[in-house]
């Protein structure tokens, strides 16, 4: 397993797509805080009121948010969909012996594809760290009082948690979806839709249900956007997340339900993504 | 090699069926065949005969719809893992473009949970020939040297069975050379069994003991290259003046007329008799020998009707 884990390692880390879907995020991070430092240091825009302690550490670990966004969870589709149907692209799903190593190789896709993105992440968090500082005393401000260590770790595994459930859900279920259509431009729009039309629905479903109040109500609570957005609450709010419908009744779950949804849908979208490639006749 | 030795790998009865019943297409039609150790065996048919669609099912790249693969012994469907003991080359291999022949080898390696030492890896590219290219990236690579990596990554894990899928396509006469070569030592230095589709029927007859026709999804003829060169031969009999040969010949045997020679169907034993025939009609003979036969005469023979339908 570890040598399929370094070979996967080996092609992701070398091919352009998918370094660049890696690496994105602390490039851009990069380049923006670098710009934020220029005009501190050039004073070219008014100096701000200081921020809270809250605040200052709510912008070092904003990036932890990205797999709970729409965008967020296109990038990572786009980054799953090269990985997973490239193999279909590029022919070479045939330079393995099938059967024998097909559950590996899944397995391998998943554990690098999930290790890369949270080094990218947690990179990208730590030039947001640096740079937040380095912004700071550009403008001649300390760091504001009430910023810790342990308040740091604390928010930033919080929100990296929180993205946690959104992100891997993005992973199975744009897997399966490479693996059924062998496309990378099928299994990315089909990552584009999902993403629009959970959040969507998480939004429209209450005004939806007065059309068809019991059917919208099993969707609500059966598919798994509600169900993400819950354990996102739950995560860094420490509430449920509210939906309130027309009719008066108000969707508002436990961490263990969400938590058992969404890890149902989850599970058994890598399950099946496992399943559909060992089944598969690969010509 | 001894026909008494178990066989390494055997079709028994395999086929293969694409798409639904009724609008299914039947690629291959209860294919069986045996390949013994050490053997270079090879499989010839014309285009859309269904080569590719078995050796994949041998590969376990497709299941059969039908029948059963055994290699070593094992029948794959319930052993996959005896594929450990098999190497590969389908469709001239296929191989990450943005990766160089050397890192190629080192994923492939990897994948198998093979050896993925350097040297192991320079070896076998110094083995095909690409020493001086493992560097480059295999997007730059040409067909010929695609194949020869893929006869590299082939034998990566040292497999007891190298099952090659039209190895010399896309190469330049000295790379057929070399890979004739190449797969002759597989067989005769490092006693690897080798299976071997290819549509140069010549490079089939110069490396293979046996071969197999498949036509439209079957069998149609197996047999060691010599018999099935030999079959249906006869002898070329050059003498003069041809009709006093022809005529002292034709009373025992039938005769066809080659040019300026004939072909007499008559065996190899009977040779002295057709000597003394024709010195005691009165003919002066220049040249007696068994007539041979090529791949490619027996092949077509055999194939006529096909059509190159890909």
């Amino acid at each position: 397993m570890l040598d399929a884990l370094a070979a996967e390692r080996l092609k992701l880390t070398r091919h352009k797509a998918t370094w660049f879907l890696v690496w994105l995020y602390p490039i851009l991070f990069l380049a923006f805080y670098l710009i934020a430092v220029a005009l501190a240091v050039g004073h070219v825009d008014p100096p701000a009121r200081p921020p809270t302690a809250e605040g200052w550490i709510a912008q070092t670990a904003v990036i932890w948010k990205l797999p709970g966004q729409s965008i967020g969870r296109m990038l990572i589709a786009a980054y799953v969909a090269v990985v997973f149907a490239g193999e279909y692209g590029w022919n070479t799903w045939k330079l393995i012996i099938p059967h024998r190593s097909r559950a590996s190789l899944v397995a391998a896709k998943f554990g690098t594809i999930v290790a890369l993105f949270l080094v990218a992440l947690a990179l990208t968090a730590g030039i947001s760290l640096l740079f937040t500082w380095i912004e700071g005393l550009a403008r001649g401000r300390a760091v504001p009082v009430g910023v810790t260590a342990g308040a740091l770790l604390q928010a930033h595994g919080r929100e990296a948690l929180a993205g946690l459930a959104p992100f891997l859900f993005t992973l199975a279920s744009i897997s399966l979806a490479a693996v059924l259509t062998r496309s990378m431009v099928a299994a990315l729009v089909i990552g584009v839709v999902i993403a629009i039309l959970e959040k969507l629905f998480v939004q429209l479903g209450p005004y939806l249900s007065p059309y068809a109040p019991g059917f919208v109500w099993s969707l609500y609570h059966g598919l798994p956007g509600y169900h993400l957005a819950n354990l996102a609450s739950w995560i860094t709010e420490g509430a449920a997340h509210k939906s309130a419908f027309p009719d008066g009744r108000v969707v508002a779950l436990g961490w263990t339900t969400s938590l058992a949804v969404a890890a149902a849908w989850t599970g058994g979208l890598a399950g099946a993504t496992f399943a559909a490639f060992r089944r598969q006749d690969i010509n | 090699m001894s026909e008494t030795q178990a066989p390494v790998l055997e079709l028994a009865n395999v086929s293969k069926t694409y798409g639904r019943r009724g609008g299914g297409v039947r690629a291959v039609r209860g294919v069986s065949l045996s390949v013994a150790a050490g053997e270079v065996y090879g499989f010839l048919g014309p285009n859309g005969a269904g080569k590719s669609t078995t050796i994949r099912m041998m590969l376990g790249l497709i299941a059969p719809t039908g029948g059963e693969v055994r290699l070593f012994g094992e029948d794959l469907r319930r052993n996959p893992a005896v594929l450990k003991r098999v190497g590969s080359l389908v469709d001239g291999g296929a191989f990450y473009p943005f990766l160089s022949g050397r890192r190629n080898l080192e994923v492939v390696a990897r994948t198998h949970g093979g050896a993925h030492e350097p040297d192991r890896i320079d070896a076998l590219l110094d083995q095909v020939g690409l020493a001086k290219d493992g560097g480059r990236k295999v997007k730059g690579y040409s067909t010929g040297m695609r194949q020869r990596l893929g006869v590299a990554a082939a034998l990566l894990h040292d497999p007891d069975i190298v099952i090659l899928d039209e190895p010399v396509n896309g190469l330049d006469v000295a790379g057929i050379q070399e890979m004739r070569d190449l797969i002759r030592g597989l067989a005769a230095d490092h006693g690897k069994t080798v299976f071997l589709s290819s549509h140069l029927l010549h490079e089939v007859q110069q490396v293979c003991d046996r071969v197999a026709i498949i036509s439209k999804g079957e069998v149609v003829r197996e047999a060691r290259i010599a018999e099935l060169l030999s079959g249906e031969g006869g002898l070329r009999v050059e003498a003069a003046p041809l009709d006093v040969a022809e005529g002292a010949l034709t009373a025992r045997w039938a005769v066809e007329r080659d040019g300026d020679a004939f072909i007499v169907r008559a065996t190899r034993d009977e040779a002295p008799e057709v000597a003394r025939r024709l010195v005691g009609a009165g003919a002066n003979l220049f040249g007696l020998a068994a007539e041979q036969r090529n791949l490619e005469d027996v092949f077509l023979s055999i194939t006529q009707p096909e059509t190159d339908d890909a």
